[in-house]
């Protein structure tokens, strides 16, 4: 299957020597479709459907903070982020790449307008659930659970709604460097130890000899897996509470409209 | 020692002569070859370190590397020099007692140097004589003075403009030094090659991918050969008694959008046996027909003679990239059996003559398929180990799925010709082990689990032991009986590197790469 298209743009030549405007803007439809079918493969496990974010933020917007431009967007998505754990998926053609860039672009120019919700309510609702116990916002607050100074630009608002509601629903994964790259971030982890101890917390880094965690008071432990009888790794859970009952319908949509004000130091 | 003699009054011969590798089971206190010997079973007949002391194994140097990169250099040691390799392609001489060096070499590389399909890495050096033999990633052949690094002669072994480079260790033969190239994800016609160790010059060349007319090239669609791929980036081994040269090659190219190389595309992700004379080729085996996955078949080739079949053959072995354990009768390469070793979903099973039956429905799509073994497979480059000891084959296996994606395949010379590409399942769902298998079988004895799937290469030992690493840093000794943990250390970086064994002074000693420095350690 000869994907290219160097059969394409001979066309594309031709009709704009002939002056017919029409197919030319079909032809960017049809970029925009490929690209569709390359997003829903690649990249809709992070940035989500439509490009409306999930652990990746959100590209459903007409500026994006690492690609202003088009050569940065191309290079964005040639090299991918390692360092927020963004991979080079595959090597893209200069025609994938082109057809990427142009959903990408679509996506913005459609884009939905920004979650409903009022920031300063939103943002003493943060303060009356307490928060901040476990969250740091520009240096405020403590550290057990993630930080948040700029979520709202890592994260889109339809996944910090399901962190909220359903927290262990879906844990970060691979965009911290520690543990690692894919690595789910903030797991939950019973650890037993050969007296019998038992320690609950989160999984901060592990190896195949040893595992690091932070008890819910925040108190680090560092375990040899040989003096361990049980390591459970609590996938799908959190041990942040869900805020589903705790929280009216406005009163989440505040919370969101704040949390997605997040955007640090700009 | 007879060979410490042998250098102080013997000035006049040459250092490492063809002899010595041959019989480097003689010298269990050097490693004078990539593999350890021309079987690459990566096996020390040193036991000084064994299950009852390993535990008290210590750091007895460090060096630190030079340019920040991956080590992925299995070291050779020579009469009380070590040789290793740096990223990208500088070669370092140790002392061996002190880690202090004594020479580096760093050969001239383009900044536009074109490195597609791997990380700029070197994988060792070969000795022969009184030269050091390295590859680079400009693709050139470069022979040193083995006391001072100086340059006896440097040859372009093909054109890195087009995407061949070198990774490998070379390998020392008679009269002989074979290199292979990488470079199949730019749509190179891979080779194998022999160069006069005293000249450079070139003594023969045999494709990987026939062209043409030739026989094979049936079993490609169009012109497809031009571009065929069949990369021979990793050592070799060799029957000095056979007079037979085996080596793996690679995937076809491109990798992931196979529609217009219709056909087995041999001799790709196959082993080839050569006459090294000549280069004439005697047998081959594919272990994976018109491969669309990217499963190399370079990994490491494993010589051992057993019992098969009711008669002792001369066998070779491999933990296939594609997820299957092969061992072929190493005289005629008929296929004598072959069995998973990792998680595979693309085949179900192996036939008579160890053709893969493939499941319908696993090749990339443009929406994306997952499959296992992952894109980088179930094994790599990292080196196998074999030992005689317990007659068990090691592998450090990796399981892992990728969701696999076809794309187009426009071709232009030195650019990405894969045709696709993958989104590994790493992170908490995958995971590694290693494993030993009953060598004539591939019959699982033991495993031991590894928090993700690494890229360690394996060592065992007359020790009873066997030496690996993790991608979070963990260096550790098995019992290379029943797998139980009997020493680790925390090294502070991913062990890419190859573990040896030499002894000096009376002492035993492991050298391993990890992070940016290689680590010895002894009693």
């Amino acid at each position: 299957m000869q994907l290219g298209k160097r059969g394409v743009a001979g066309v594309v030549i031709l009709i704009a020597t002939t002056g017919l405007v029409q197919p030319l803007r079909s032809q960017a439809r049809s970029d925009v479709e490929e690209g569709r079918k390359l997003f829903a493969g690649m990249c809709v496990t992070c940035h989500g459907f439509e490009g409306k974010g999930g652990d990746a933020p959100s590209l459903n917007r007409p500026k994006l903070v690492r690609a202003p431009d088009d050569a940065a967007l191309r290079a964005l998505i040639a090299d991918g982020l390692p360092e927020r754990g963004m991979p080079r998926v595959r090597r893209l053609t200069d025609n994938e790449i082109g057809e990427l860039a142009s959903y990408v672009r679509s996506l913005g120019q459609t884009a939905a307008v920004t979650a409903p919700g009022n920031v300063q309510q939103g943002r003493e609702t943060y303060t009356k659930l307490g928060c901040q116990s476990c969250h740091i916002i520009k240096g405020e607050g403590s550290s057990l659970g993630s930080e948040l100074t700029e979520i709202g630009r890592l994260r889109g608002p339809e996944y910090l709604r399901e962190a909220v509601v359903d927290p262990g629903a879906r844990l970060p994964r691979g965009t911290l460097p520690i543990p690692a790259r894919g690595f789910s971030e903030f797991l939950p982890v019973v650890v037993v130890t050969r007296e019998g101890r038992e320690i609950r917390g989160l999984r901060i880094n592990e190896d195949s000899f040893t595992i690091q965690v932070r008890d819910t008071a925040n108190q680090l432990y560092s375990f040899r897996k040989a003096d361990l009888s049980r390591i459970e790794k609590q996938s799908g859970k959190s041990l942040m509470p869900s805020f589903s009952d705790r929280l009216s319908k406005p009163e989440l949509d505040d919370l969101i409209a704040y949390l997605s004000s997040l955007r640090g130091a700009q | 020692m007879l060979i410490s003699t042998f250098i102080l009054h013997g000035h006049l011969l040459a250092q490492v002569p063809y002899q010595r590798i041959l019989r480097a089971d003689r010298e269990p206190g050097n490693w004078l070859t990539y593999g350890g010997s021309y079987r690459s079973q990566r096996y020390s007949q040193l036991s000084q370190i064994n299950r009852d002391n390993v535990s008290q194994l210590k750091a007895a140097w460090v060096y630190q590397i030079r340019q920040a990169g991956i080590i992925e250099t299995s070291p050779i040691v020579a009469d009380s020099v070590m040789y290793m390799t740096e990223p990208p392609s500088t070669v370092t001489a140790l002392d061996v007692r002190t880690g202090r060096p004594l020479w580096t070499y760093t050969p001239e590389i383009p900044k536009d140097v074109i490195v597609i399909g791997s990380p700029p890495v070197n994988r060792g050096v070969a000795i022969l004589d009184d030269t050091v033999f390295a590859g680079n990633v400009n693709g050139h052949l470069t022979a040193l003075d083995a006391k001072s690094g100086a340059v006896r002669w440097d040859v372009t072994v093909e054109d890195n403009k087009k995407g061949y480079y070198l990774t490998l260790a070379p390998l020392a033969l008679d009269g002989k030094i074979i290199v292979g190239v990488s470079g199949a994800e730019t749509g190179i016609r891979g080779f194998v090659d022999a160069y006069d160790p005293k000249t450079g010059s070139r003594l023969w060349r045999t494709f990987t991918v026939p062209a043409h007319g030739e026989a094979g090239s049936e079993t490609w669609g169009q012109d497809s050969w031009k571009t065929g791929g069949g990369s021979t980036w990793l050592t070799g081994s060799f029957d000095p008694d056979l007079n037979l040269l085996y080596w793996g090659t690679g995937n076809p190219a491109p990798d992931w959008n196979g529609d217009e190389r219709q056909g087995d595309n041999l001799y790709t992700c196959s082993v080839l046996a050569l006459n090294p004379d000549n280069g004439k080729m005697k047998w081959y085996f594919q272990f994976t027909p018109h491969d669309v996955h990217d499963w190399d078949a370079n990994e490491t080739l494993v010589l051992f003679d057993a019992q098969l079949g009711g008669r002792e053959r001369k066998l070779l072995a491999q933990t296939n990239r594609n997820g299957f354990y092969y061992v072929l009768d190493r005289e005629t390469g008929e296929f004598l059996t072959g069995r998973p070793y990792a998680k595979q979903t693309w085949a179900d099973g192996l036939d008579a003559k160890g053709r893969p039956i493939v499941r319908k429905g696993t090749d990339p799509s443009v929406e994306g398929n997952l499959v296992f073994p992952n894109i980088q497979g179930a094994s790599n480059w990292p080196s196998a180990s074999y030992s005689p000891q317990t007659k068990l084959f090691y592998q450090a296996a990796r399981e892992m799925g990728t969701v696999y994606f076809k794309g187009e395949v426009p071709y232009k010379a030195g650019t990405a010709f894969t045709g696709g590409g993958g989104l590994a399942v790493n992170g908490d769902p995958a995971w590694g082990a290693v494993r030993a298998l009953e060598a004539t079988t591939g019959k699982i004895k033991w495993e031991f689990k590894l928090l993700s799937p690494g890229w360690t290469s394996l060592l065992s030992t007359a020790g009873g032991l066997v030496f690996a690493g993790t991608e979070e840093g963990n260096f550790f000794a098995l019992d290379a009986e029943n797998g139980k943990p009997l020493w680790d250390i925390q090294l502070g970086g991913a062990v890419r590197g190859i573990p040896i064994s030499f002894a000096i002074d009376g002492k035993q000693y492991v050298a391993i790469s990890a992070g940016y420095a290689l680590f010895v350690f002894g009693l």
